[in-house]
């Protein structure tokens, strides 16, 4: 568990410089201290799943519509297709026009944005809460169908094209470790291929695609509805039936086989960067599966592991060997964190390093460190250290980017759990996880055989001395 | 479904009868009131100010001082040595290790950071609520007692290295370094990395001579915003900071910058894009022009809606990621339209720029256009104002740049109050084009003939 507030691969870009409810609302705080989030859950008629969960500190709202397609099980010959897709749901629909979607919600006061992840792409607004109807008119128009030409689908090619060359191509490290490490790391082609797309594959795309894509995967009983923040419920209700519940069901395909095999053997790729002028090195491990108790021991073996400067590996990475400066990383750190995504993913370590290291220093100490939690049961004091931590980032989860990530989470838990209380078991399905269970998941999912290490190879020359620029202008 | 396939197929289609069926959005309601948080001030006998904001309804909050020190403080050669100051201080202390200063903020769910800027030198971290007062004596122990260990120097130093030089292998940060040096020659502001050869030359001596000099209560403000115990925490504030010494008053050196027109291209081989920086200095927060300019920067560039990004994005897909931002320092800031784009149409993206910039200049925006924009910024002032960090930012924005009391509160109502004519006139006052420094990332062999005709080559 990374951090619970989402960073943002944007579509539209990013735009701030960001009834009849089965559950009764709890309490916000408890008497011990810890949160509770309101959670009120129902299905439409047509499959739409929707979460409701008031917040009413300050007069906004967020609608997030979270559709069960990532760029994962997007079609084979059409590599980042998923995400072109995205950004044509900003093209235009029915009663809004090119532009219109964008204008209807900023000229209200609002932001928005939409992000296309392994398993979900996501759409959302934060709005003020008396502009909450106008969005949710405004989604659901978009659900019922897009009215784009090839104008606009040229227009966006070049612009997630320019989309890639800024993140990949036009710089040193791009696609480190994010984009690249899941490439090398997976075999089975839904997990292993380039998402963010090839630019040939991105060029071939056709209007009939988009249309294809849209009736395959963007019906309402693929989709969940949330609406976080300040608002009547019984109003609220009221505008999803109004705009919502008439559009139509459609007949979902089966999902593919997305699973991953166990891997038996240590995989080491090497990646030279024409940009990059000091090396880099990723480890991703296979992580454990989604909501099995071996998932929240790898969530807290990640704080241990490389949460925080008192993690283990910054301390002996960074404070005591100074082989680095950082350690990053985390379960599904690159596009999110352990909650929000549902089929196979990594837990991985990201570092910069020198010329005058080697990767084989650094993975010596990595590997005692993996060692420790293999073989020696982690203390009670670390472990309560860790479960603070844990505290804090759910808190941060649930109240991030003005409510957006308790949005999120939610999502998460509706769409691949049908169960978005679940956003209130969060702490608890950590603490029941025993120091056993801990050395355990780590012997079997922190094996050298299950893991794969990628080395960026620098290939630009670094300039000795610089030029002093600001003397130099200076008139 | 297939009925909605058949509209989108019917698209490319200019049919005036689709677009007589079109329904209109729902209204929305009238608008919520929004009050700021009010914080509660007090200024120590040594000068510290202290602002606290209950705010929220989560368990947590931030505490951070904010120590009126950074790159402001630097000689020329000195660039980056608050920086290494910076990450000194949670290298130890007199009673605490690096180990142990960590592992205090990770028991209080949060981490201590250090960031240096311009301007200020800022110290704190995110915590649980109950650890609030433990933080602020925390954040007191590294900035009045550290003990900059010796052997930490050589690793503290290799890792900003490390940085610099992955920073130089960034378009945005080399061009980014040329703008502000054109901006601010013979500056503080206008030197924003140093060379590899003078970072490896500081000496732990300089190091403490630059936080003796500058950290002391005079200059701090400590600000807590979130939920806490008030009066245990101003006890603990009081406590921990109240016999810290006065220390030095903030050095006022406000910047006198220059911009003439001229195209400044560093050269990156093969690059598939052009990262611009177009720009040029503008009147700092604390003039009477501020809002109307902030109005006009968001209608010509600020937002997805702009202006410049519809035209270079929406309608020509030049680029993915263009904005414009208004870039504040101490009682100075300047202008600048940022983007990366595609390397074959970066003459092209510069005449739209300017096309966008003249078209303000002679014609005042529609009404309804305007409208939108005040909307957008009242309805982005609520949010900036509901979060922890986004409301101490704000606060501490006021106070950096001496703005009066009521500025947050009379914000929404000042925006409103900007005229179609008061946004041509800031783009005819402000953005002069014959001022607008031009900054290229990109691959001179294929730019520099596109980008001749707008300015002298440097």
């Amino acid at each position: 568990m990374k951090s619970l507030t989402v960073a943002l691969l944007s579509g539209a870009a990013a735009l701030l410089a960001p009834g009849g409810g089965l559950a009764s609302p709890a309490p916000p705080e408890t008497a011990a201290g810890s949160f509770s989030v309101p959670v009120e859950y129902r299905k439409l008629g047509n499959g739409l799943k929707v979460v409701l969960s008031k917040d009413d500190s300050s007069p906004k709202a967020v609608v997030a519509v979270y559709y069960n397609i990532g760029f994962r099980i997007e079609p084979k010959d059409r590599t980042g297709f998923a995400h072109l897709f995205e950004h044509m749901m900003f093209q235009g629909s029915q009663n809004l026009g090119k532009m219109e979607f964008i204008r209807l919600v900023q000229s209200n006061g609002g932001v928005l944005n939409g992000s296309t992840r392994f398993d979900f792409t996501n759409y959302f607004e934060i709005v003020p809460s008396n502009a909450l109807e106008t969005a949710l008119w405004a989604e659901a128009d978009r659900m019922k169908g897009l009215q784009i030409n090839e104008e606009n689908l040229k227009n966006q090619q070049e612009v997630v094209k320019n989309e890639v060359k800024v993140n990949v191509l036009n710089r040193a490290y791009g696609g480190f470790p994010w984009l690249d490490l899941p490439q090398y790391a997976n075999t089975n082609w839904f997990n292993s291929h380039n998402f963010y797309g090839d630019l040939k594959d991105l060029d071939a795309a056709t209007l009939d695609d988009v249309k294809k894509f849209f009736s395959t995967f963007y019906a309402p009983n693929n989709a969940v509805l949330v609406v976080v923040g300040d608002f009547n419920s019984k109003q609220v209700g009221a505008w999803i039936d109004k705009y919502f519940a008439g559009i139509p069901a459609a007949k979902l395909a089966p999902k593919p086989d997305i699973s991953e095999p166990r891997q038996e053997k240590e995989k080491r790729a090497s990646k030279p960067d024409a940009l990059a002028t000091r090396p880099a090195l990723a480890v991703g491990y296979h992580a454990p599966k989604r909501n099995t108790p071996e998932y929240y021991a790898m969530g807290l073996l990640d704080q241990v592991l490389v949460q925080g400067k008192d993690s283990r590996l910054y301390q002996a990475l960074v404070q005591k060997s100074g082989l680095t400066g950082d350690v990053e990383g985390g379960i599904n750190s690159g596009l999110g964190h352990m909650f929000n995504i549902d089929g196979p993913t990594l837990w991985d370590v990201s570092l910069y390093y020198d010329k005058d290291k080697s990767s084989d220093q650094i993975l010596k100490v990595l590997d005692e460190e993996i060692a420790k939690v293999q073989t020696t049961p982690v203390p009670k004091e670390e472990l309560d250290r860790a479960m603070v931590k844990i505290r804090s980032n759910i808190y941060d989860g649930i109240e991030g980017f003005f409510g957006f990530g308790r949005a999120d989470l939610l999502a998460s838990f509706a769409l691949f759990d049908d169960d978005p209380q679940a956003i209130n078991r969060m702490e608890e399905n950590f603490r029941k996880v025993t120091p056993e269970l801990m050395q355990k998941t780590a012997k079997e999912y922190l094996r050298p055989e299950n893991r794969t290490i990628l080395l960026i190879e620098p290939k630009a020359e670094e300039k000795k001395t610089d030029a002093k620029p600001a003397e130099k202008s200076g008139s | 479904m297939k009925k909605i396939l058949s509209i989108v197929a019917l698209a490319a289609f200019p049919a005036a009868a689709l677009l007589a069926q079109k329904q209109a959005p729902p209204e929305p309601l009238p608008a919520k009131g929004f009050q700021v948080p009010a914080p509660k001030k007090l200024t120590l006998p040594n000068g510290l100010g202290v602002t606290l904001v209950p705010y929220g309804t989560v368990p947590k909050v931030t505490v951070r001082l904010s120590v009126r020190s950074g790159h402001i403080d630097e000689t020329a050669d000195q660039v980056w040595l608050s920086d290494l100051m910076g990450d000194y201080l949670t290298q130890g202390t007199a009673t605490r290790t690096a180990t142990q200063i960590a592992e205090a903020a990770a028991r209080m769910g949060g981490s201590l950071d250090v960031s240096v800027g311009a301007d200020r030198t800022e110290i704190g971290g995110d915590v649980l609520s109950e650890f609030a007062s433990e933080m602020v004596q925390l954040i007191a122990d590294v900035v009045r007692n550290p003990k900059f260990p010796e052997p930490e120097l050589t690793r503290l130093k290799a890792d900003r290295g490390r940085q610099l030089a992955i920073a130089r292998t960034q378009p945005r940060p080399i061009a980014t370094e040329k703008f502000v040096a054109v901006l601010y020659p013979n500056h503080p502001y206008g030197r924003l990395f140093p060379t590899p050869e003078k970072l490896q030359s500081y000496t732990l001596e300089q190091v403490r001579a630059f936080h003796a000099a500058n950290f002391g209560a005079a200059r701090s403000h400590l600000y807590v915003v979130g939920r806490f115990d008030e009066k245990a925490l101003e006890a603990a504030i009081r406590s921990a900071f109240g016999d810290w010494k006065k220390g030095s008053d903030p050095v006022s050196n406000v910047p006198k910058p220059v911009s003439d027109r001229a195209v400044y291209i560093i050269d990156r081989p093969k690059a598939v894009q052009s990262t611009v920086i177009l720009g040029m200095p503008v009147p700092p927060p604390s003039s009477p022009d501020w809002i109307q300019l902030q109005v006009t920067n968001t209608l010509l560039g600020g937002f997805f809606s702009s202006r410049i990004t519809a035209n270079i994005r929406e309608a020509k897909g030049y680029t993915y990621s263009p904005a414009s931002t208004v870039s504040t320092r101490n009682h100075d800031a300047y202008w600048a339209e940022i983007a990366d784009v595609t390397t074959a149409v970066t003459g092209p993206s510069l005449k739209e720029i300017f096309f966008e910039i003249d078209r303000l200049q002679k014609e005042a925006p529609p009404d309804k256009e305007l409208q939108g924009i005040k909307n957008y910024m009242a309805g982005t002032f609520v949010l900036q104002n509901s979060s922890r960090p986004g409301i101490l930012g704000q606060l501490a924005f006021v106070d950096l740049q001496g703005l009066p009391d009521d500025y947050l509160n009379r914000f929404v109502e000042r925006v409103n109050a900007v005229t179609p004519a008061d946004v041509q006139q800031q783009a005819q006052k402000a953005l002069t084009d014959d001022k607008a420094t031009i900054v290229i990332a990109g691959d001179r062999s294929v730019i520099e003939e596109q980008v001749k005709p707008y300015g002298p080559i440097k």
